[in-house]
């Protein structure tokens, strides 16, 4: 499997708001925001904590749905499928990279590269080979049989970033990814992330609350109180 | 494919929690494999001890006494003779040999011993109809009979009881006072299947037992040999036609008399241990259930536990028909392995059974597969609300649990 440079995904938000019911309270997490990802873009989303950028994150990648409003991939709606369509959608289409993470424990990095391509279908060799290549690409070829217990926190994210982009998605959302990280593996892994947006054009939505790693990208959008602040 | 794959790592993880959970269903299989093999062996050996009896015999017995409307039990009543027995004999073309006798219990001697048994009254034709045989010496005949001669056969046990390492024959025994000379030794058959020792008795002519001991006429039982086992229902009837003429009952009267055959009893006893074979599998069966429940409650466990890991999964693109397929193959792989576990000590706990204590039970094959199946199967129903619990999960939700 040849790292096909696709086109990145665009990302249209139109009108959104979610409201979290909250032992019967309604918080409303975001008021109202309209907001595009163009093609190929880096852009940061940045704001205090309880802003609402990480819930603009996960409506975008379909992680979560928006209360009213609607979420667009090149202009078709996604936000109303069902969750087995929007499953498929995030396979094919959505990179993650979390704050803590995220990977399964008591499994193998090599294994956490593959998990991707095996809900996707691809043979067993073809999904190991791809897998390698990826864990290569980010550094850490020698740490495949390594249980994420066994892994400091850059070297997590950076299998974490491998498996983000073994599927060659369109859009990667990146959510504080050097949150949990010291400020050189932080430097290290925001490097990673821009390499692989030059690399392969997709579109790059990176949320954090630091001046500093926004500033890694082209665009930057600030979020206050669940609502886009002019700037 | 590649999901079920998932399911096995998941149980190799933890491997100790997977022998742990699967325990249940591991000995559910092995009680309900054992319990059915028990049941198959007591049909067997109720059957055995049948067959050993005769499978042509049929036993007449007297009808049972009614006093003051109550009944007292089946033969009970004095209505049978040895003339029935003798036209049984006679009349009756599908019969080939019949004979009545009659028992009590009582104390019999020789010059240093004493015993308390059965002593048997009995034609001289009762050998052939049970298909009985001598050890010893002979059997008495129709001369002693006519003249009600004190003579005897002892059983193999009475033999030993009263001579010890002396030959019996020809020596004299003391029942009720009266000598009588031993002519002849039943040879060794063991139990009855009523529980009755069929070596511990003292076999003498009818007539001697009716007149010198009891002080009667009639005849407790006739037992007759139907010439195949496939004529015992003509000969049944052919009995029945006579008795009920010779008794004088009116067509549609009720007789004073009973006709059973040995394969009636059979028929009695293989419904008994099919019944006790049942009820065994059914209490094996709540074990298996009790084990089914034990799986429920673990992966209800390992869902809530894993919570976070089918976000991460369901964050990377797992289907909700994934994620609900990964823990059924981990249930369904539970109960399967545990269920052949099961069966595997099953069939040694039954080898260990026959050799140690030789009961018959056989290898219940079929019924084992069936059983492992049936594990498998409860262990994929009990996996399935766990399993769709998990697919049913909120991926923001999953992801975002401590």
């Amino acid at each position: 499997m040849q790292e096909d440079v696709r086109p990145g995904l665009s990302v249209r938000l139109d009108a959104v708001t979610k409201i979290y019911n909250v032992a019967g309270d309604e918080l409303p997490a975001i008021r109202g925001v309209t907001l595009s990802f163009d093609r190929g873009e880096a852009l940061a989303l940045v704001g205090s904590s309880g802003s609402g950028k990480s819930t603009l994150l996960h409506l975008s990648g379909l992680l979560d749905r928006p209360t009213t409003g609607a979420v667009f991939y090149e202009n078709s709606r996604v936000d109303s499928l069902s969750p087995s369509d929007r499953a498929i959608l995030r396979n094919r289409s959505v990179g993650f990279v979390f704050q803590n993470f995220q990977l399964i424990p008591r499994t193998t990095a090599l294994e956490n590269v593959e998990m991707p391509l095996l809900y996707r279908g691809v043979p067993p060799r073809e999904r190991r080979e791809r897998a390698r290549e990826l864990l290569l690409s980010v550094g850490m070829g020698d740490r495949e049989r390594h249980y994420s217990s066994q892994l400091s926190g850059g070297q997590q994210q950076r299998v974490a970033i491998a498996r983000a982009l073994v599927a060659s998605p369109g859009l990667l959302l990146a959510d504080e990814p050097t949150g949990n990280l010291d400020s050189r593996s932080a430097v290290s892994v925001l490097d990673l992330l821009m390499k692989a947006q030059e690399r392969t054009r997709m579109t790059l939505v990176l949320v954090t609350h630091d001046a500093e790693v926004a500033r890694f990208a082209s665009r930057t959008v600030r979020v206050r109180d669940g609502l886009l602040e002019k700037s | 494919m590649f999901i079920v794959s998932l399911g096995l790592r998941a149980l190799h993880r933890n491997p100790y929690r997977s022998i742990l959970t699967s325990l249940g269903i591991v000995i559910g299989v092995l009680s309900v494999i054992v319990l059915v093999s028990i049941g198959l062996g007591a049909k067997a050996l109720v059957l055995q001890s049948i067959q050993n009896l005769g499978p042509n015999l049929l036993i007449v017995i007297p009808g049972s006494v009614t006093d003051s409307g109550a009944q007292v039990g089946g033969g009970t009543d004095t209505t049978l003779t040895q003339e029935d027995a003798q036209a049984i004999r006679h009349d009756c073309p599908d019969v080939w040999n019949a004979s009545g006798a009659l028992r009590t219990a009582a104390q019999v001697q020789s010059s240093h011993a004493n015993w308390s048994t059965v002593i048997l009254g009995a034609e001289p034709n009762y050998l052939p109809v049970r298909d009985w045989h001598l050890a010893r010496g002979g059997f008495f005949g129709a001369e002693e009979e006519a003249a009600s001669a004190r003579v005897a056969v002892l059983g193999h046990l009475v033999a030993s009881r009263l001579f010890g390492l002396e030959d019996p024959l020809g020596k004299f025994i003391q029942i009720n006072h009266s000598p009588f000379r031993v002519i002849g030794i039943l040879s060794s058959k063991g139990q009855s299947p009523m529980g009755m020792n069929q070596d511990d008795m003292v076999v003498i002519p009818l007539s001697t037992l009716q007149s010198q001991i009891m002080g009667v006429t009639y005849v407790g039982v006739i037992l007759a040999a139907a010439q195949s086992p496939d004529r015992v229902g003509d000969a049944r009837r052919e009995i029945r036609d006579l008795l009920l003429l010779r008794h004088h009952i009116p067509a549609g009267g009720h007789p004073d008399f009973d006709i059973q055959a040995l394969s009636d009893i059979a028929k009695t006893a293989n419904r008994l241990s099919l019944i006790l074979t049942l009820l065994l599998a059914l209490i094996a069966s709540i074990s298996l259930i009790v084990g089914g429940i034990g799986i429920l409650n673990i992966m209800l466990v390992s869902v809530r536990e894993r919570t976070r890991e089918i976000g991460i999964r369901m964050a990377i693109g797992a289907r909700p028909r994934d994620i609900l397929l990964q823990f059924l193959t981990e249930s369904a792989a539970l109960s399967f392995f545990g269920g052949i576990a099961g069966g595997i000590l099953g069939v040694l706990s039954i080898l260990a059974l026959r050799s140690f204590l030789g009961w018959p039970a056989p290898i219940p094959w079929e019924d084992s597969l069936i059983t492992v199946a049936g594990a498998t199967l409860l262990g994929v129903l009990f996996g399935l609300y766990p399993a769709w619990r998990a697919s049913r999960l909120d991926p923001m939700e999953a992801l975002r649990y401590e």
